[in-house]
């Protein structure tokens, strides 16, 4: 997805007392879904709030879909926000409380309650709309939450952990729904600390920890971009043994190892590796092979590498 | 075996009973401790002290100062003025002692303890009783320690030796009134603000309504229908002094056990580990 | 999409508040304390009917003469300085404790208008409440010994004084709780201690308090229910009406564009 970017930090920094929150910031988020990680106290959750206009930056700035967004209240009509907090009007019923929620975007009463039931019915919470929130359960609360962010049809989403609290299913029909707004031309940016279930809905990630941006991009392209880590591959073949032996001679291979029935190596040249193995494949000499993984090329390796460094 | 297991191992060893208690009372002491506010506070309910000895000092050293020399009385004055450090300590520490475990759903872990309800509130009740017995019978008693120190002799402990106790029973009975109140009051809400409204509502509403019942009336019989009162009415009974009010004392005393009462009641049956949502 | 205008958007928020408000937990705390004085003005209706009024100091009590001392110790002393504390710390404090402010905040709403809004419906609530209370208890009290239609202007203005009253106290304790972190005390100490105390103190002191303002439009003698109420009636000097609905006019507009400013302003950093 090509076009303007929809969170542009300059200089982006924010303190709390003593403590810096986020620091020094320059980036640019594009259309499309991206993925905010970073472990406990990385700084995401400021950086969210700092995106969402609910903090001042100490220093830098923030513009949101063109716009700065701090004490910028018409923004916030091309905006949905999921918060983490799990805290709600607990006395109003699902339905009610989206519908007064999309009021105050300015609708008529009729629009506001169409709106709220079109966006639990998106979610899955049509047929408890009716109920108190207070009886719901995480995962619905946490979809409650996702409805009055879509509700008013924003063209940026901003999720806080949308997933936390669901089940497995609700969670990939989340998941889904999440990619389907992508799809339609919305941009969103999901925080998570669950590396798995970003890499399910994108591959354009911001990494953070201990308030800076360790890489942004393609988790592809920063994996590639990591020349010093070596690279894995694990490879399943009939003749595991005489394949270690030709990839011994080279001088690219750093170590190898035999384990889970068969054998992972590490190359400091994955590109020469790979095509030294297609050589090995076609000529037949060594048996079929199976499979060739690389459990290195996932953002949980990225992730670890990144933050341990 | 020589090697032994690394992993998780049952506790074997003995347990001490029926201390659960007092992990409350430490953590809330030492929570409390750490508020600079909080220390300012503290500092702030001994300023009648120091002016009280100061008073008692220029009374022992000065015979034209005689006309400030402490009586019974005077004892029984320092409770009175007290009474607004009393109230603010009561809402600051009291109101958030239960509402706030309410709000955060903490009952419920605090009570999957070995930890029976009897202990979760006598824990959230000591650390209450702790800090106002510390602004009000500590210094009351240190005065009468002051007194005997300035004046040299036990001659005026020995003319009033019912001091002591009255001091000690008096102390007892407006903070154990008062800290089941408010104990009763956060057992109701999740939300502090509420409780303390509610607490300064029983004092001072009932404190307009006697004022009303007063005119009406042209007397103060119905003094018992403000708490505060009551307590005042208890006091002076101990202390020996003057009634200040036409309500007989046993009948204030019957409603300060009577509010006490109540707020037990309440707190048995608010302090659960489940809360049902219709 | 032209910027969100203050008034319009107070008014969507003042549409979202007060059903909330006006169901929640804290306004049957609200209807007892207004109801309360009915009780006590049944009472004494009865105790009348049975016993008659009693005789002090060599003059009969009269419905009007006990209705003013009513307003004046329940309603002028405590109930409309206690809802204003109790409502106005709470319209932004009790939405950061629930941490539902953000819900409010990200929305295409002024941060002053979410304010405003919730000062309206409370303001809203509270008159919806205490007015019919203040009407129940006239008509229970005036009638004895005293005539319904003579105390009606009377009662009029008792009814606008507690709406500038509360409307008043509202604002200030809306800057109060939207500017501190812990405004109950503060609110506390300022209603039940400056707000007494100042009066007492003679010279211009006594101008910085809702108090001295409020007590220039209650149309009944402040009775002398205690040494400090006869000092405060020794002490009192009262501004001229106009003067005080004037100055507390101001004083709720300005409380009112305080409290606006510093929820703009400020940053709620919500406790994880």
């Amino acid at each position: 997805m090509s076009g303007a970017p929809v969170v542009a930090a300059e200089h982006l920094s924010k303190w709390y007392g003593q403590v810096i929150g986020l620091n020094d910031v320059t980036l640019t988020v594009p259309p499309g879904i991206t993925g905010l990680l970073g472990p406990n106290g990385a700084g995401k959750s400021t950086f969210m709030k700092l995106m969402t206009g609910q903090l001042k930056p100490s220093k830098g700035g923030i513009t949101v879909l063109g716009q700065p967004i701090w004490d910028n209240p018409k923004a916030y009509f091309h905006i949905g926000f999921c918060p983490e907090q799990d805290k709600f009007y607990e006395r109003m019923t699902g339905r009610e409380w989206v519908t007064a929620l999309v009021g105050l975007n300015g609708v008529t009463e009729t629009a506001a309650r169409e709106m709220a039931s079109r966006a639990l019915e998106t979610v899955g919470l049509s047929d408890v709309g009716d109920k108190k929130i207070a009886a719901y359960s995480k995962g619905m609360r946490q979809r409650v939450k996702l409805a009055q962010a879509l509700a008013h049809d924003p063209e940026l989403l901003i999720l806080d952990e949308p997933l936390s609290g669901m089940d497995p299913l609700v969670r990939r029909k989340t998941i889904r729904l999440i990619k389907d707004w992508a799809r339609a031309g919305k941009s969103i940016i999901v925080s998570s600390h669950i590396l798995h279930e970003i890499e399910s809905m994108t591959s354009n990630i911001l990494l953070i920890n201990q308030g800076r941006i360790l890489a942004e991009g393609n988790v592809h392209q920063i994996r590639d971009l990591i020349d010093e880590h070596p690279h894995m591959v694990f490879i399943r073949a009939d003749r595991t043994r005489e394949l270690a032996r030709q990839f011994l001679a080279d001088d690219d291979v750093l170590s190898l190892k035999f384990e889970d029935g068969g054998l992972a190596i590490q190359t400091g040249r994955p590109d020469k590796f790979y095509a030294r193995l297609t050589e090995l494949a076609a000529s037949g000499e060594w048996g079929a092979i199976h499979e060739v993984t690389s459990p290195d090329d996932n953002l949980q390796a990225v992730f670890q590498y990144l933050v341990k460094s | 075996m020589p090697i032994h297991d690394q992993g998780y191992r049952r506790y074997e060893g003995s347990k001490a009973r029926g201390r659960a208690w007092f992990v409350i009372f430490s953590t809330s002491v030492r929570s409390m401790m750490g508020s600079r506010r909080w220390i300012v506070l503290m500092i702030a309910s001994w300023i009648q002290f120091i002016v009280r000895a100061v008073q008692f000092y220029i009374a022992a050293n000065f015979s034209q100062a005689s006309v400030v020399a402490p009586t019974a009385a005077t004892f029984r004055d320092f409770f009175d003025k007290q009474d607004l450090f009393v109230f603010l300590v009561t809402i600051s520490l009291g109101a958030a002692a239960i509402a706030e475990d309410r709000r955060a759903n903490a009952l419920q872990i605090y009570l999957s303890k070995p930890l029976t309800r009897l202990e979760y509130i006598f824990g959230k009740l000591s650390v209450l009783m702790a800090f106002l017995l510390f602004i009000t019978w500590v210094p009351a008693m240190l005065l009468l320690v002051v007194e005997i120190a300035f004046t040299g002799s036990f001659s005026f402990l020995t003319s009033n030796l019912h001091l002591i106790p009255a001091i000690t029973l008096f102390a007892l009975i407006e903070v154990l009134m008062v800290s089941m109140c408010i104990l009763a009051l956060s057992s109701l809400s999740t939300n502090s603000r509420f409780v303390g409204i509610l607490f300064t509502a029983l004092i001072f509403f009932s404190d307009a309504l006697y004022g009303v019942m007063r005119a009406v009336t042209g007397g103060t019989s119905v003094s018992w229908i403000a708490f505060g009162n009551n307590l005042a009415q208890v006091g002076d009974a101990i202390f020996r002094v003057p009634l200040r009010y036409e309500t007989p004392w046993f009948v204030s005393l019957a409603v300060v056990l009577a509010l006490i009462g109540v707020s037990a009641v309440i707190l048995e049956r608010r302090i659960r580990g489940v809360e049902i949502v219709a | 999409m032209e910027t969100p205008r203050v008034i319009p958007s107070a008014l969507r928020v003042f549409e979202f508040s007060l059903g909330q408000m006006l169901w929640s937990r804290r306004s049957v705390f609200l209807a007892l304390l207004v109801g309360a004085p009915i009780a006590m003005a049944l009472g004494i209706r009865i105790i009348a009917a049975a016993h008659g009024l009693p005789v002090i100091n060599g003059a009969g009590l009269t419905g009007p003469t006990l209705f003013g001392i009513l307003m004046w110790l329940l309603f002028v002393r405590f109930i409309v300085p206690v809802l204003g504390v109790f409502y106005g710390t709470s319209l932004i404090a009790d939405e950061v404790d629930d941490k539902t402010i953000t819900y409010l905040f990200t929305r295409p709403v002024p941060r002053s208008a979410v304010l405003l809004g919730k000062y309206f419906s409370y303001l809203a609530c509270v008159v919806l409440l205490v007015l019919p209370s203040v009407i129940v208890v006239y008509f229970l009290i005036v009638p004895i010994g005293g005539s319904i239609g003579q105390s009606f202007p009377q009662l009029a203005a008792d009814l606008g004084m507690l709406v500038v009253g509360l409307a008043s106290y509202g604002a200030v304790f809306s800057w109060v709780g939207a500017r501190l972190k812990r405004p109950l005390i503060v609110g506390l100490v300022f209603a039940f201690g400056w707000e007494s105390t100042v009066l007492l103190i003679p010279g211009y002191l006594k101008r910085l308090s809702v108090a001295y303002y409020l007590q220039a439009l209650v149309p009944h003698a402040m009775p002398q229910d205690s040494s400090i109420s006869s000092l405060l009636s020794a002490f009192q000097e009262l501004p001229a009406v106009w003067v005080s609905l004037v100055c507390l006019t101001g004083i709720t507009v300005v409380g009112l564009w305080l409290a606006g400013r510093t929820v703009e302003k400020r940053e709620y950093v919500l406790e994880q």
